[in-house]
């Protein structure tokens, strides 16, 4: 563990997960016979956050499981199996992107990506990471690189399951990232089954219109400056900021064919910032072929961000309001950590969600396990909520599985005739 | 036809095969040149690096060099030169080496080097049309040539020269790219209609015909930002591939150019180019160049075509096939 923190962030939720796993999802055993236990309410301006999940009375997918399996089902029953944007995997999550910033650098990186693989889970490997850390082939550091990455899930995942997301922004387009990738040795494994893909970066969650930004020192700086704006000077480093990139309805579509084009064998993911337009976004996305479209809610980010930008872009729930019932494979991210707020998210038609923070601070608990017993605690947590909504499978829920306070939102009542 | 890889570089030098091949490629050269000659073109020298190259497709890398300190490429193909040549010169061609780090999964279609020569050919003022017929034109004349005069190299290599009556005695046919999408798909083969027609539907389409023929109008999308969108038909592209018969598959890829600057930045951004890695080239474009057409003829792959050669490797004294370490 570092000192690495994440305010804002329930942090030491997440770390007590990555070290208890499954032993977290319920109040400590040892308060069991001395407290009284229930709800408590709470107000919360997120709008995920202030939803309900809403189990029924009447359960008919229940009694399919009941006459499926001969005996009444019960939370261990649920199958949380499922696939991702044309991936197989263990759990209806994966691992969110973390580009080039120190903290995903300096080893946790490759720590998660080992603990991802143990998981089954797919894996996004963020934008920039090339270009300034390297790909770590001909001799090069290996620290932090592509390659480190790569190998690190490799030699972890199970066969038939995960698979890794390459990502891959405007400047990284310069160091032919995707191309590289596609070409390499290194990569021929996940090419030949299947657990490639790339993803288009069109923007983020916390810093919506604005490309990621690091800090860098003065003499990285100067290398850095052929590639990247570096011209703001904040204390004794120096802020280098990629480019938000230039978007149209026709520049995402024929991005996405050429994608599908250049690398038939790789799957496209598009990862879209929690724009007003972001519904027309994930449409234009999934009509040129995508095979995941991810929507980063405002909540969402791991790296540096100004603070004005707090109330920027939509939040995540909105975001999924506006987009529907999707055309495709949807994928959410953004401040993801319990099972509920997956659960409600799943629900409102996302397939996984992604795993940022969390992921992070799980790793950075423990190396070697810490998101391994994080992600125990969350599949528990989901089984369990599954079960209540009378569900077996993560794709079977429904928006009708939430309730927003306040709303009046018409529920199609399921009758068993 | 049967892949083999190369044996080790003594072998392939000494054997009596490779000298008539590259026996073969020089004619096949010398005849374009004087043809290309006869017609007012000039010959320039490619260049070998630069800042920038053309982008390419289909998952190639790009080489990085360390040019005293900037990173700069190996051609993939000169193309971007051959419009900003075209400021001096009206009606250009190179013989242009080329290096493409291919995939992996490549290296045995026997169609793919890392390492390679195009005859390229670029014309100011062109239409698809006028290079259309100039390409047609300088095939026919290499192979009617090498018909007249080396039948005794062709009979060495196994190659019956019947094989070319039909590609000299008349037009090569076209086929558009909508057109070929359906007829693979006819054939029970699932060709995207948004994409490059892939390696195994080129060569299905290729097998079903007796001469050369152009595949043309590809779909934005499959190409890159310097092929010319239609002003007529949006979407599709003024382009084309010469494709030959027999299952040799793709000979040339050309196309009119864009030459606006406007649509030049819009279509590096629907590529998913970064339009400051290209600033010598914009600055050109900016304060004007040459509306244009061209192509370029792979030499390894006419040369195994006319050879009738079971591999592209073949056709090079030193074979660089995709992944695989050779001299």
């Amino acid at each position: 563990m570092t000192a690495l923190q994440a305010s804002g962030f329930p942090e030491d939720l997440v770390r007590e997960r990555a070290r208890s796993g499954a032993a977290a999802v319920f109040p400590s055993a040892t308060s069991y016979g001395t407290s009284l236990f229930g709800g408590s309410s709470s107000d919360s301006a997120d709008l995920l956050e202030s939803a309900r999940l809403v189990p029924p009375v009447f359960v008919p997918r229940r009694l399919e499981k009941l006459i499926e399996l001969g005996r009444e089902p019960l939370y261990g029953d649920v199958s949380l199996s499922t696939s991702i944007g044309g991936f197989a995997s263990s759990l209806p999550v994966y691992l969110s992107a973390f580009g080039s910033t120190q903290v995903a650098g300096a080893g946790l990186g490759a720590a998660a990506s080992a603990q991802a693989g143990r998981l089954g889970i797919p894996m996004v490997i963020g934008e920039n990471v090339v270009p300034v850390h390297g790909h770590g082939r001909a001799g090069g550091p290996s620290a932090g690189t592509l390659l480190e990455r790569l190998r690190a899930y490799g030699d972890a995942v199970p066969d038939g399951l995960g698979g890794v997301v390459v990502q891959q922004s405007t400047e990284d387009a310069d160091a032919e990232v995707w191309n590289l990738v596609y070409s390499d040795p290194s990569a021929a494994s996940l090419l030949e089954s299947g657990r490639l893909a790339f993803e288009l970066k069109v923007g983020q969650g916390a810093k919506p219109g604005l490309g990621g930004m690091t800090l860098v020192s003065p003499s990285d700086a100067a290398s850095l400056a052929s590639l990247y704006a570096v011209d703001l000077t904040l204390g004794s480093s120096v802020l280098r900021s990629s480019s938000p990139g230039t978007f149209t309805p026709e520049i995402l579509r024929q991005q996405i064919r050429l994608m599908r084009n250049n690398f038939p064998r790789a799957g496209v993911w598009v990862k879209l910032p929690p724009g007003r337009d972001v519904a027309s976004a994930a449409s234009v996305a999934w009509e040129a072929g995508a095979d995941a479209v991810t929507v980063d809610g405002a909540e969402g980010g791991s790296g540096w961000t100004p603070l004005s930008f707090g109330p920027v872009g939509l939040p995540l729930g909105e975001c999924l309001s506006r987009i529907g019932a999707p055309a495709g494979c949807l994928l959410a991210s953004g401040r993801m950590w319990e099972g509920t707020r997956v659960a409600k998210v799943l629900a409102l038609g996302a397939r996984a969600a992604g795993l940022g923070r969390a992921a992070l601070l799980a790793v950075d608990t423990d190396p070697e396990s810490g998101l391994v017993r994080f992600a125990e605690a969350l599949a528990l947590e989901l089984r369990l909520l599954l079960s209540a909504l009378g569900q077996y499978q993560p794709d079977a829920l429904t928006p009708e599985d939430v309730w927003f306070p306040g709303t009046s939102v018409p529920v199609r009542e399921q009758v068993l005739s | 036809m049967e892949y083999t890889d190369p044996p080790d570089p003594r072998t392939h030098l000494t054997s009596e095969t490779t000298r008539h091949v590259l026996g073969l490629q020089h004619k096949l050269l010398a005849e374009a040149r004087a043809f290309l000659g006869a017609r007012g073109f000039t010959e320039l020298l490619p260049p070998v690096i630069g800042p920038v190259t053309d982008p390419g497709g289909r998952g190639a890398k790009q080489v990085d060099v360390d040019f005293y300190g900037h990173r700069y490429k190996l051609m993939t193909s000169a193309i971007l030169y051959k419009q900003a040549s075209l400021l001096g010169f009206s009606k250009i061609f190179y013989v242009a080496p080329n290096v493409r780090l291919e995939p992996l999964e490549t290296a045995n279609t026997s169609r793919h080097l890392a390492e390679f020569h195009q005859l390229d050919v670029e014309v100011a003022g062109a239409s698809r049309d006028d290079v259309l017929d100039l390409l047609q034109d300088l095939v026919a004349h290499v192979v009617r040539r090498v018909v007249e005069d080396a039948g005794d190299v062709l009979e060495a290599l196994g190659r019956d020269s019947g094989a070319f009556t039909d590609l000299l005695g008349g037009a090569f046919g076209r086929l558009s790219h909508a057109t070929a999408v359906e007829t693979l798909r006819e054939l029970g083969h699932p060709q995207s209609a948004d994409a490059e027609i892939d390696w195994a539907g080129e060569a299905i389409l290729s097998e079903k015909h007796a001469r050369p023929f152009f595949l043309v109008d590809y779909p934005k999308g499959s190409r890159g930002f310097y092929d010319r969108e239609s002003v007529s038909t949006p979407g599709v592209l003024r382009n084309f591939d010469l494709i030959a018969p027999e299952g040799y598959g793709e000979l040339c890829s050309g196309s009119e150019r864009e030459h606006d600057y406007g649509r030049i930045v819009t279509r590096m951004r629907e590529t998913g180019e970064n339009p400051a890695k290209y600033a010598w080239y914009l600055d050109l474009v900016r304060a004007g160049i040459p509306a244009s057409a061209g192509f370029g003829l792979g030499v390894q792959r006419f040369t195994r075509y006319v050879a009738g050669l079971d591999a592209v490797w073949q056709a090079t004294a030193f074979p660089k096939l995709p992944g695989v370490v050779s001299p």
